[in-house]
Formats: structure tokens, C-alpha cells, sequence
């Protein structure tokens, strides 16, 4: 199989640059870890769309463009692109094809691809359909990969994840899927605990140590409802490798542990041979500032508890 | 090719192109990537080649409109028919 | 009843002949001297307004349409597009990258697009210098192994090229490229700055000795060809550069040729980025007759044509375009470097092709 086959009818005429036809000319800056993030060439009802979505993180374009470090140029391209494919029941990845200076993507009505020509541009062609104009899931699963390139230069990662706070500081939890992350978040909230996201969240490495940083994409959790009010970026405490059993346990774990959990859960970029290797300094960093545990839980137990007697 | 009678009914080849240009016509035959330039009875003549009219109907067509000896029309058409299939431009239709 | 007879009295009467139309600026490769002016806004066409505007050219008798872009075949459109300018009887040529033409897709063109001719872009000799052009990896190895199938499958294909610092070096091996698949490669000595007035590209300039050393190939080539006497095309002719130069005139743009861009802006030619009307506000036809940019356009030509004349005989070794001149120094009467250093040299290797001749008719007999 190469690039593209399962995605697209015809792989070869994928873009090599951004260039085609926008579908208006409306702006959107959506400001969340690592952006703000610009998307130009909107039309109005999609940009209307953006902002629906991710309301409250939508910032003026004009003032945004200012300070923007990424700018994705968002394109039409013809249903005919796309091969119609029934994912129901197995979990979609995207395709992805590196090279020295961009990465390529497609997978369900979509195109995409970021460019570092030198600095991170984005470009992304969406499904002309009437009625798919707009695809919440085709812009998030954009996002989400735009984000996880974009962090990597301001020694940040987007990490497979659940965040949960008590306000003053948060704790990763790190686990592949089914391992418990939305489990022990509903477990923690239940304690009155909030909760950044229960699928990714950004962490951030800065002078003042590590912190996490909530980004809008949630999982089973957010669908149901109230994620409680955790602040948008908040210290972080410890790393958190999630285990089940019948008894509730905190073990510590050395830093390479750590950074093993860390790796991988860190999605896209890993896979990157040409930043793979940013992206381990940047998560070595992480767990040399930040202390690691693995945490046992139980049902029927009370993880939050366990989570707060580790001393800050 | 036979000999080009008034019931033959001949088309042009589906590999040319042409246009007219003040009456005559510029045609490009692709498969030979060769140009031709017709003056206006062959300019007609390869207008009226349908594969529908036979050449009968074109000599009664530019009698129309063009006065003058109809007989000496009539070889003129024949003649032309006979150059333009001989050149690769028409074909039996 | 010669075609440069019939030509000459298209550009005499302003009857458009020609007509070359950037479909997209979408492209499955990304060569770093692209023309394209991609931050150019606008409103696409859409397939109606291309139907319009094909049937008017047809009305207008305009023979050659020219598809391009960008690359056409990124355009969703093509293959309908590409088809209805077949059923009206255009004289079709598709300027591609060849990089997606193979298997179905090349198929399809050439049953439902039927081009009289697709002409391909070649960047070097080797994939490590074609590569270096287009950025993206394995495009020279795919290119090649295309070409060999668009001759399989019947389709005529020629190969362009623009001279640069990058593939000076190779230029011999890009003949013998095109020569081991049979196919004519045309190359054009001068990189020309970005339709926005970039002049990024103009970075990748060849030399001076490689412009030299291209001009004394393709001498040596002809030379060759023709067994004798040798008559170089040096004459810019129109946008596919087969139609002789009119009488009163520079050049046919904007009396016997336009071109189109995405968004419905007319130019009078591809190089000259002078818009002088839009297809979303009106008819092809009635910015051909009323439009008073291409008025202007079109005596400026003659104008061009006089200033050229105090250049003496050489002036056509300039291969100047008014079009680049404009992009280059602001205005179409300007002598860009590229022109002035192209009939220096051509000059200089006219020479030597004339003392070499001489050499050989003055070789003493010997009894």
C-alpha cells in the first residue's frame, strides 16, 4: 500500500504544495496550546462552524494574525478525491508520509499537509460535498496533528492522555486505549476533581517547570457532558502510568520508565523519523522535571485520594 | 480509397481540427501533427463533411450559394473531395 | 495559401487564435521556480462559466486551447473540461508534470481528452537535479517510467524545460534523455521571475557559459538533424511558439492570443500579467472587442515593434517578451539582462558556426 491508497482515488495527484481553490475568503484564529492557529480561505458558514465548535477559543483574526504562528490555508477539493469507505468498527489512522521538511497526510475526506518552509504552514484540502462543507471531524483531526507538530517547536507534545486537576496543579495519565483514562476521569470527577480532557492534552515545558494544558479534544467523557471547570493550563505534578488490578497501588517509576509511556502515547510525531528525535528531547525533559508513578486502580476505589497524597 | 462519386458520403477524419479564419480554413491533422490551409470551396467542403450528406448534396449545397457554372462546381467538389481524402481529412462516413 | 499568410492576417484583424487557460493553481509537485502567483485571490470558475466560455471561443473560431495551471489534471474538472474542448474542435495541448499521468488516468485522457499534444516538464538529466526542481522525491524516476507509457499508449508528449544553474551541467544528458524515448525536448535558456514579481527563482539563473554551452548544442543538434544548414527557431511566436511573428506587431499578445487564470482574469499572454478583464463580469467576446487594457495592449506591441526595429538585424535574437519586461523592470519596452545577454550570445555562436563553415570550405586541396 502506498500513501494515500485507502484514502483517496487518485494518490497521485495529492498537492505537493499549498495551492488550489479556497472555499471563501474568511479567516479564523483558534487559540489553543501552541497557537494561535489561523485557518484562511474559509467560507462563511465554515468559518461560522469553527467558532460554533470551538467556542470561546476563537480569537479576532486581524489581532491574531499578529501574533499567529501557524497559518493553515484551507482548500476544496471534489468528492471525486475521496473513496467512499465504511469505517465502522475499526479505528481510523490517518496515512502519513514524512519527508525532511513536510508531512503528508490524507485519511477520510481529507488532505492535508504541513510544510516547514522554514517555519510550519499548514495546508488542507476538504471534501466538496454538499452538506460536508464543514466536517467537525475532518478540521479536529487536522488540529490535532497540526498541534502535536506545532508544540514540538515550543518544547511542548500532545500527548494520548487524561488531564485532572485540583486546580493548583494537574496529573497525566498515560495508558494505551482501554487502559482507563476515561475510567479514572469519571472516577475523579466524581471526587469533585476536574478534568482537562480524557484524550489529549498538551504539556509544556517552560522556566517554571512543567504544565499541562487543556486542548478541546475529548473523548467518551467530554460527549456526556460536564468535564468540570479546570483552568486552561495548570502545573504539572506527576506523570501518571495507568494499571489495573484488584488492589489500589502507587509505584514509582524511574525517568526511562517514564519516558517510555511517554513516547508512546505521544501520537503522529512518533512515527516521524525526521522529528522523531525532537520529540524525545522534548518528552526527556519532561520526565527528568516531572516524577512518574504507575498507578493501580480499581473500580471500587478512590484513585483521586491516591492522586493527591503525592506530595507537590 | 475508391472513386469519389455524388452518392459517396464521406466525414471528416475524427483526428483533424480546423477553423476558419476570413473564409479559409486552417486545419491541423493531429496524427501527422500537420497544418493545412484550404481556401474557401475546401473550407466549405470540409464544413459540409457530416457523414450524413453525401458529396451530391454538398455540390447542390454550394451551387446555392455560389452562382456561376454549376458543372465546373461539381468537378471543383469532386476534386477536392478526392484531394482532402487523398490528404487524410475525410474518410467514408 | 500559406498559414503565415492566414496568420498574419488573424493578428492584422485581431482575430484570436490561441488561447491558454491556467485551470488551478493545485499541483502535485512543488518546484521552486513555479511562476504560479499563489497568494492570488479570487473567485474560481466553475464548470458552466468554462462551457460559456469554450463555446465563445469556438463562435470566434479560435483554434489552439492550451490547458494549464498549476497541473490541469488536478483540476476536478479535467476530464470534462478536456473533453467538451475535443467535442468543439479545439486543437488541445495539455501543459502537465506528468506525474500522475499512468494507468487509468492517462488512459482516460487520451479517450475522452484526445490531446493533440501533452507537454511534459523535464528539470535534469538525473533524478537527484529533476528532484531538486520539482521537492518532491522519486518525481524524475516516475516521470520516466510515465513517459514510456504515454508513448505506449499513442499519446504525443514533448518535453519542456527551462535552463537553470541547477541542470546547466547536464544538458547533454537531458537530449540523450529525451532522445532514448523519442521524444523532442524544447529548452528555454531564461528562468522568468513569479507572476506576483517574485524573483526568488531568478536565484536558480544559469550562467552565462551554460546559456553558451546550450546555444552551441542546439546548433550542433540541428546541424545534425539537417545534414547542412541550419535555421535555429529563435523567434518567439505565441504561447505553443509554432506561428510566425505578425507584420506590424512584436508579438501576438492580445491580438491573436490570451490567457486565463483561475479565477477568470484575461491577460493578453501568460507572461504578461496585465489583466484587462474578468469572465465573472463579462463574456470572453465582449472583453476581446471592448476592452480598452487590450486596446492599449495591442499597440503597445506595435510600439514594441518599433523601438526593436533601431536594434538592427539582431533585434530578434532578443526573443524579447514585452510580457517579461513588464514583470521585470516595470515596463514592456525595457531590454531585460536575459534578452540582451541571449542575442550577445547567439550572436557569438552564430559566429562560430559561420567561421567554422568557412574553415571548411578554405581547406587547401591536396593532390
Amino acid at each position: 500500500m502506498s500513501f494515500g491508497d485507502g484514502f483517496l482515488r487518485f494518490p497521485d495527484l495529492f498537492p505537493g504544495r499549498r495551492g488550489g481553490e479556497p472555499w471563501g475568503d474568511r479567516t479564523v484564529a483558534v487559540d489553543v496550546a501552541g497557537g494561535p492557529y489561523l485557518f484562511t480561505g474559509l467560507s462563511a458558514a465554515q468559518a461560522a462552524a469553527v467558532r460554533d465548535r470551538f467556542a470561546g477559543l476563537c480569537r479576532d483574526a486581524s489581532e491574531a494574525a499578529a501574533t499567529a504562528m501557524v497559518a493553515t490555508q484551507v482548500f476544496r477539493a471534489p468528492a471525486a478525491d475521496f473513496l467512499d469507505r465504511d469505517v465502522r468498527g475499526w479505528e481510523y489512522t490517518l496515512d502519513m508520509e514524512h519527508a525532511p521538511s513536510a508531512v503528508s497526510l490524507a485519511g477520510l475526506r481529507l488532505m492535508a499537509r504541513l510544510d516547514w518552509g522554514p517555519h510550519l504552514a499548514g495546508g488542507l484540502w476538504t471534501c466538496e460535498e454538499a452538506g460536508e462543507e464543514w466536517s467537525a471531524s475532518v478540521f479536529e483531526n487536522f488540529l490535532r496533528v497540526l498541534a502535536a507538530y506545532r508544540l514540538l517547536a515550543e518544547e511542548g507534545a500532545v500527548i494520548h492522555s487524561a488531564g485532572v486537576t485540583g486546580g493548583e496543579s494537574a496529573f497525566l495519565l498515560l495508558g494505551p486505549s482501554g487502559a482507563g483514562k476515561t475510567t479514572v476521569s469519571r472516577l475523579c470527577l466524581a471526587r469533585g476533581a476536574a478534568v482537562l480532557s480524557d484524550d489529549l492534552n498538551a504539556v509544556r515545558l517552560g522556566d517554571g517547570g512543567a504544565r499541562l494544558q487543556k486542548l478541546p479534544f475529548t473523548g467518551d467523557l467530554g460527549d456526556r457532558g460536564s468535564l468540570g471547570d479546570a483552568p486552561a493550563s495548570v502545573p504539572l505534578r506527576a506523570l501518571l502510568r495507568l494499571a489495573k488490578g484488584p488492589e489500589e497501588r502507587l509505584r514509582p517509576l524511574s525517568p526511562a520508565a517514564a519516558l517510555a509511556g511517554l513516547v508512546a502515547a505521544a501520537p503522529f510525531v512518533n512515527r516521524d523519523p525526521w522529528r522523531r528525535e525532537a520529540l524525545l528531547g522534548v518528552l526527556e525533559r519532561l520526565a527528568r522535571a516531572v516524577p512518574a508513578y504507575e498507578l493501580t486502580f480499581s473500580l471500587a476505589g478512590d484513585p483521586w485520594a491516591i492522586l493527591q497524597s503525592i506530595s507537590p | 480509397m475508391s472513386v469519389i462519386t455524388p452518392t459517396t458520403v464521406l466525414k471528416r477524419r475524427s483526428d483533424v481540427r480546423y477553423r476558419l479564419i476570413e473564409g479559409e480554413a486552417v486545419v491541423l491533422r493531429q496524427s501527422a501533427a500537420e497544418v493545412l490551409v484550404l481556401n474557401e470551396v475546401g473550407a466549405s467542403v470540409l464544413e459540409l463533411a457530416d457523414g450524413e450528406r453525401s458529396v451530391g448534396d454538398w455540390i447542390d449545397a454550394l451551387a446555392a450559394e455560389y452562382e456561376g457554372d454549376s458543372t465546373a462546381l461539381a468537378r471543383d467538389v469532386l476534386a477536392f473531395a478526392a484531394e482532402l481524402a487523398e490528404a487524410g481529412l475525410l474518410e467514408p462516413g | 495559401m500559406s498559414l503565415s499568410r492566414v496568420i498574419a492576417t488573424a493578428w492584422r484583424e485581431n482575430l484570436l487564435f490561441s488561447v491558454l487557460v491556467e485551470l488551478t493553481y493545485r499541483c502535485n509537485l512543488d518546484c521552486f521556480f513555479c511562476y504560479n502567483d499563489l497568494g492570488l485571490k479570487g473567485e474560481p470558475l466553475t464548470r458552466e462559466e468554462y462551457f460559456r466560455l469554450f463555446a465563445e471561443l469556438r463562435e470566434m473560431e479560435v483554434l489552439n486551447l492550451t490547458l494549464t495551471g498549476g497541473e490541469p489534471l488536478a483540476h476536478p474538472d479535467f476530464l470534462v473540461l478536456g473533453a467538451r474542448a475535443r467535442e468543439l474542435g479545439f486543437v488541445v495541448r495539455v501543459k502537465s508534470n506528468g506525474h500522475a499521468l499512468r494507468g487509468e488516468l492517462a488512459r482516460r485522457v487520451r479517450d475522452e481528452v484526445d490531446p493533440f499534444l501533452i507537454e511534459v516538464s523535464l528539470h535534469g538529466a538525473t533524478a537527484v537535479t529533476h528532484d531538486r526542481q520539482t521537492r518532491v522525491p522519486g518525481s524524475f524516476d516516475r516521470l520516466l517510467a510515465n513517459l514510456r507509457e504515454l508513448r505506449e499508449l499513442g499519446l504525443r508528449v514533448k518535453l519542456n524545460s527551462t535552463l537553470t544553474a541547477w541542470n546547466e551541467g547536464e544538458i547533454e544528458g537531458m537530449f540523450a534523455v529525451a532522445d532514448s524515448l523519442g521524444l523532442p525536448l524544447q529548452v528555454d535558456p531564461e528562468v522568468t521571475p513569479r507572476d506576483d514579481g517574485g524573483r526568488e527563482p531568478l536565484q536558480v539563473t544559469a550562467s552565462r557559459e551554460g546559456v553558451l554551452r546550450l546555444f552551441r548544442l542546439q546548433f550542433e543538434r540541428g546541424r545534425a538533424a539537417q545534414g547542412g544548414q541550419v535555421e535555429v527557431q529563435v523567434a518567439r511566436g505565441g504561447d505553443d511558439g509554432t506561428l510566425p511573428t505578425p507584420v506590424d506587431k512584436h508579438c501576438g499578445a492580445g491580438s491573436s492570443g490570451l490567457a486565463i487564470d483561475p479565477y477568470g482574469n484575461v491577460y493578453p499572454c501568460v507572461q504578461w500579467r496585465r489583466p484587462v478583464g474578468n469572465l465573472h463580469r463579462q463574456g470572453l467576446r465582449e472583453i476581446w472587442r471592448g476592452s480598452a487594457g487590450l486596446a492599449e495592449v495591442r499597440d503597445l506591441t506595435v510600439e514594441v515593434k518599433e523601438r526593436l526595429a533601431v536594434q538592427g538585424a539582431g533585434g530578434h535574437l532578443l526573443n524579447f517578451c514585452p510580457g517579461s519586461a513588464a514583470i521585470q523592470a516595470g515596463t514592456p519596452f525595457e531590454l531585460y539582462p536575459a534578452a540582451v545577454q541571449r542575442r550577445e550570445l547567439l550572436e557569438q555562436v552564430m559566429a562560430e558556426e559561420e567561421s567554422g563553415r568557412k574553415k571548411k570550405t578554405s581547406l587547401p586541396i591536396v593532390r
